[in-house]
């Protein structure tokens, strides 16, 4: 039974929405140039890229797939936080990749490649990053609508009513303020999420104690359920796996890369970045510990007749009381939100400036390129609206997640890193790197999805398929820039001058 | 001895996290009043210039 009331809960709900609303709608009169659109006119400081970088990258999805590693493998389930932070760290402290990126002054990375490989390359970067991005955050909506259907008690019919409200209200701001509102309603909605997690987690600890969530974990997993080693479900294969996923997702993510492309200069960007990391511990850690505390408290007959990932959001609907509820809500809805918003914006970025490159080969108004931009924007959320009913996920959260993302973090990773600080990488081992790079997750999403060869996908595994996307798209960036003779070099660079 | 090392991790998320938000909300509202400054400058620097 919910405690969600809509006398107290409702009204602070509300009144955070309305205040979302009003900051992301202000800041619309200072859009006048696509760069004000897609980075913020690359103004964005130290403090406002943390709020925004942290919001962007924990939505509902987030909550919900780091709690149902916490309900499905104990606290091992939080290592990838632990390997995101440490990738983040020191690419931030370094510069690695980011510096190079930063410095050159494209809007994309791969507005960057054309620099190096082409303007095909450049073209079919942008159609892997557009369909890994896509995909992956086609379920956000759902998830979300999942969450807040579950939490507040509600029937499900009103799931979708649910998702297109919230879908609707981003799209809103997002359309009119681009990258401006983005940023100022991230910074109001940091606050309100961190809010709710902390109050919510200490709520947690108080409700089922420290040594219960212990117990909990030793009596489900054993060993396996604090070190992934040890963990059967887990192991070598997907602690490298994540490894792999979470630094090419540091060097490449749209979302996250945006960041260091909207700031005010290479050093701000890296500052972001290495004050930022240890919140991705955070993000694993606090809703993992609320998918233990779910475990420990949910009846037998409970935990039999739902999901994992509906799990941690019934045992916050029971244990979360009036008042602290509406600041739950809040703070959820001001995760997603961010999330959408940004997600929306960098993947249409992308579709703008590097997609539609070949047809800006003259000069296009602001006005116009503006308006392209927006439009995109709405097409992406029709597409997620339409995609989020749709597509039914089978499988936990965050695997679905690594595998569509590795579409493209596999081959961006690989040509980022070669086109940074590999002289000899060309256009043709960055075209290999692409193709082997797409196949082994499109391939294992679609092998798992039919009858006949569901069995041979379990038997791969989406961490053994996901390591070997990585290891061979590095080979075929390796191999095919050795095989092209070097007289073909000059013949297939050249550029859209698209940005 | 491994159920210990995630108590630490806890508490320093729990730490960090209060500690960077409260920071943060105070240091990120100047970032987005000087960001909105500056963009007001420029877009004022470029009706000069064409007018």
């Amino acid at each position: 039974m919910s405690h969600f009331s809509w006398p107290i809960d409702g009204s602070i709900v509300g009144l955070y929405l309305l205040a979302t609303m009003v900051a992301g709608l202000s800041v619309r009169k200072y859009v006048g140039k696509v760069e004000h659109f897609l980075v913020a006119g690359r103004e964005m400081d130290v403090y406002l890229g943390i709020a925004s970088l942290a919001a962007t990258e924990f939505g509902i999805v987030t909550c919900m797939y780091t709690a149902e590693l916490g309900y499905n493998h104990g606290f091992a389930g939080a290592t990838a936080g632990l390997l995101e932070a440490a990738a983040m760290f020191l690419v931030g402290y370094t510069g690695f990749c980011i510096k190079p990126l930063r410095d050159s002054g494209v809007i994309t990375i791969a507005e960057l490649f054309e620099k190096r490989f082409g303007p095909r390359i450049r073209w079919w970067s942008g159609l892997v990053i557009v369909l890994g991005g896509l995909l992956n955050m086609g379920i956000f909506l759902r998830m979300g609508g999942e969450f807040l259907v579950l939490v507040c008690g509600f029937d499900i019919r009103y799931l979708e009513i649910a998702m297109s409200v919230m879908l609707a209200a981003v799209a809103i701001y997002t359309i009119l303020g681009g990258m401006l509102s983005v940023l100022v309603t991230d910074f109001l909605q940091f606050v309100v999420m961190s809010a709710g997690l902390l109050a919510v987690t200490f709520l947690t600890l108080k409700h089922v104690s420290w040594n219960t969530l212990v117990s909990t974990v030793e009596q489900h997993y054993g060993a396996g359920g604090f070190n992934p080693f040890l963990n059967s479900k887990l192991g070598w294969s997907n602690v490298a796996f994540n490894g792999l996923v979470n630094t090419a997702a540091v060097l490449t993510w749209q979302t996250t890369i945006a960041r260091v492309l909207s700031a005010k200069d290479t050093q701000t960007g890296r500052r972001v970045y290495t004050a930022t990391s240890f919140f991705f511990v955070c993000r694993f850690v606090i809703p993992g510990i609320w998918g233990i505390a779910a475990l420990a408290t949910l009846s037998p007959e409970i935990r039999a007749s739902t999901t994992s990932a509906q799990a941690m959001p019934l045992f916050l609907s029971m244990t979360v009381p009036v008042g602290l509820m509406g600041l739950l809500i809040a703070a959820m809805l001001a995760a997603d939100m961010s999330t959408d918003s940004s997600y929306m914006l960098t993947w249409g970025g992308v579709i703008y400036n590097d997609l539609l490159a070949p047809f800006r080969k003259t000069h296009w108004s602001e006005r116009r390129g503006l308006l392209w931009n927006r439009a995109i924007v709405a097409a992406i959320g029709i597409f997620l609206l339409v995609y989020g009913l749709w597509y039914p996920l089978s499988g936990d959260i965050w695997t679905y997640l690594t595998v569509t993302g590795t579409i493209y973090l596999s081959s961006m990773s690989t040509l980022l890193i070669a086109c940074c600080y590999w002289k000899r990488a060309n256009s043709w081992g960055a075209a290999g790197a692409i193709l082997t790079g797409a196949i082994f997750p499109v391939a294992y999403l679609v092998l798992e999805k039919l009858d006949p060869t569901k069995d041979f996908a379990l038997w791969i595994g989406p961490n053994i398929s996901g390591i070997a996307a990585y290891v061979c798209a590095g080979l075929a960036m390796v191999i095919g820039s050795l095989l092209k003779p070097k007289t073909f070099e000059s013949s297939t660079t050249g550029s859209f001058h698209g940005s | 001895m491994e159920a210990d090392f995630w108590w630490l991790v806890t508490v320093a998320c729990l730490v960090w996290y209060s500690t960077i938000t409260a920071y943060v909300s105070i240091r990120g509202a100047w970032d987005i009043k000087n960001m909105l400054a500056r963009l007001q400058a420029l877009d004022t620097d470029h009706e000069e210039e064409d007018a």
